[in-house]
């Protein structure tokens, strides 16, 4: 996608490495966490397999972000394991060379960015030259002197990753990064994460409440639902439905002709405003069957594409148990 | 250890808190020795004249009047984190939190020692000027020389007696309101009240007044014993606050 238009800086063209890490699963088996009578999450298991984009995918509320929590031990869970090749986070010897996380956007106003990402080269012992590098990675070289308080929500963004990447991790776990990314930001986020799991073999687990958002980005999908998992599998998978076949729409002037000649060969067709919806099928076996009856077409499309539909499918009956809140902080109810 | 302690360091002198408290203390502490000065050898206020060793003493003890604004310093240090929620990127980084509890104590203590130094060193200079006007500034002898080296501790162990409070709070605002009422309305009523003052002594105002206190006051524990307190509740509240920080979720 960098080449649709001239690189600039802080594009993914300034990853001057394209050297690969050394691949991370990372493997969720049996997660559950209560807060109080709610069940945030339960007997939650997935994984997240290198190279790849995974969409960690659900409504708000669905349990996603306590997930990620556990997942980096911030959160204890109450039963389960989440672990990096076998490690839970907290057994990690340098955990942010393993793991580079955004959750929420923390930092002191008061502070600029470059001193923010100094702080924990610091800790974790990384040179300070860390934080400028990390700066030019994700575009903020020039703002890096600048108190983060005066940062915009999409720079705010922008200096949670590169805090995430300050360890050069072979994990990288996002937490709705594109809140508050301009259409231009979300687009230079979806080709910056296809490029770290792509081209240099990192596990990349970003979650979202949107499908939309994270549909030309993602290569597999975990979906949960009130803290369950509804469906775990890759964009084909899930674009091909539930039993492997779609829904085929088809308009033609012998509409009711078509229909009576699919049904005898065991096919559901719906009938509707001069338009036919044919269940579990593809667009060449309903040409093939058109056109050995003679039936003209006007038109034949496949209807999976409509993924979002998929998706609310899905995780439709979940949304109960989203919370009434304003705080932002999900599935804590 | 020592990458975490240098990391608190970076927060600490990255925003201009330490700046506006230190300055504080040293406005804090010429202002007190001014008063005393002035109202030295004055019958009614009770304080010796200038060029005795009593008034020397009370003079060269007011540095630790800005117990107050270390206590706040280490409750800073601390709660920052949940206030500005940097402690999610701190945890990240450091998921063995008791490791960032420490650090904070040790960073914070061994920043308080060369801010305390600053704050001692401003009381004498001052009292030796004013004193000095007045015809008999202090030396530098053992007896004078202890004092300021109480207030010193005194203000060091507040710092890290607030780093503590912090951890077990979290809550930046409660910390300090909470503290400012402890010090300056809870001890003062329980250390004039004759029922509960013979409890005073056990007390943090109590260590505190035993360490540094020249004044007749009512009953109290030696020096060191009051030291030795002080630095107990420090303690105390630490190990609670980072028990506290290591059991409960961050969100």
């Amino acid at each position: 996608m960098a080449g649709t238009r001239a690189p600039r800086r802080g594009d993914i063209i300034s990853i001057a490495s394209t050297a690969t890490v050394d691949p991370v699963r990372v493997e969720v088996r049996g997660l559950s966490k209560s807060f109080g009578q709610v069940r945030a999450v339960s007997d939650l298991g997935f994984t997240v397999e290198p190279g790849t984009v995974t969409g960690f995918l659900g409504p708000n509320g669905a349990g996603k972000t306590t997930t990620l929590r556990m997942l980096l031990g911030l959160m204890q869970p109450d039963s389960g394991t989440a672990t990096f090749n076998g490690a839970p986070y907290t057994a990690l010897p340098t955990p942010l060379r393993t793991v580079g996380a955004v959750l929420e956007t923390a930092f002191h106003p008061a502070r600029s960015g470059r001193n923010h990402l100094r702080v924990y080269c610091r800790a974790a012992g990384f040179p300070l030259s860390r934080a400028d590098e990390v700066l030019v990675q994700v575009g903020l070289a020039d703002a890096g002197n600048r108190r983060a308080g005066g940062y915009s929500l999409g720079m705010r963004q922008r200096l949670a990753l590169a805090t995430a990447l300050l360890g050069d991790p072979g994990v990288l776990v996002l937490d709705e990064p594109a809140n508050g990314l301009d259409p231009e930001g979300i687009q230079w986020l979806r080709g910056f994460l296809r490029h770290l799991a792509h081209d240099q073999g990192r596990t990349v687990l970003v979650s979202s409440h949107l499908l939309s958002e994270v549909e030309q980005t993602v290569d597999r999908v975990v979906i949960v639902g009130a803290g369950r998992l509804v469906r775990e599998g890759s964009m084909e998978q899930l674009r091909s439905g539930a039993d492997g076949a779609g829904t085929v729409l088809v308009r033609s002037p012998e509409i009711t002709r078509l229909a009576d000649v699919l049904r005898a060969d065991g096919v559901a067709a719906v009938q509707e405003d001069g338009t036919l919806t044919v269940h579990g099928s593809t667009p060449a076996d309903v040409g093939r069957t058109a056109f050995a009856a003679g039936i003209e077409l006007h038109e034949l499309r496949s209807r999976t594409s409509g993924l979002e539909e998929i998706y609310f499918q899905l995780t439709s009956g979940s949304e109960q148990f989203a919370a009434p809140s304003t705080t932002g902080q999900e599935a804590t109810r | 250890m020592i990458r975490l302690v240098r990391a608190e360091w970076t927060k600490l002198f990255t925003t201009k808190v330490w700046l506006g408290l230190l300055l504080g203390a040293v406005v804090l502490v010429i202002g007190f020795s001014i008063l005393f000065t002035s109202f030295a050898g004055n019958a009614e206020s009770g304080i010796p004249d200038v060029g005795t060793p009593l008034y020397e003493q009370l003079a060269l003890a007011t540095g630790a009047n800005a117990n107050i604004l270390f206590l706040i310093l280490g409750i800073i240090g601390m709660t920052q984190e949940y206030r500005h929620r940097t402690a999610t990127p701190t945890f990240l980084t450091t998921p063995r939190r008791w490791q960032v509890v420490v650090a904070k104590l040790v960073a914070y203590a061994l920043v308080s020692v060369a801010f305390a130094l600053v704050v001692v060193a401003v009381n004498y200079v001052t009292v030796l000027i004013h004193a000095g006007a007045r015809g008999a500034a202090p030396s530098l002898n053992a007896e004078n020389l202890e004092v300021l080296g109480s207030s010193l501790l005194a203000l060091v162990i507040y710092a890290v007696i607030g780093v503590g409070l912090g951890a077990l709070l979290r809550n930046q605002v409660g910390a300090i309101v909470g503290g400012l009422v402890y010090l300056f309305v809870v001890e003062p009523v329980i250390r004039s009240i004759p029922a509960t003052s013979g409890a005073y002594k056990w007390m943090p105002g109590g260590g505190l007044e035993a360490l540094t206190a020249t004044f007749e006051g009512p009953e109290l524990l030696g020096a060191w014993q009051g030291a030795l307190l002080l630095l107990g509740y420090g303690l105390l509240a630490a190990l609670l606050g980072t028990l506290l920080a290591v059991r409960r979720d961050v969100v």
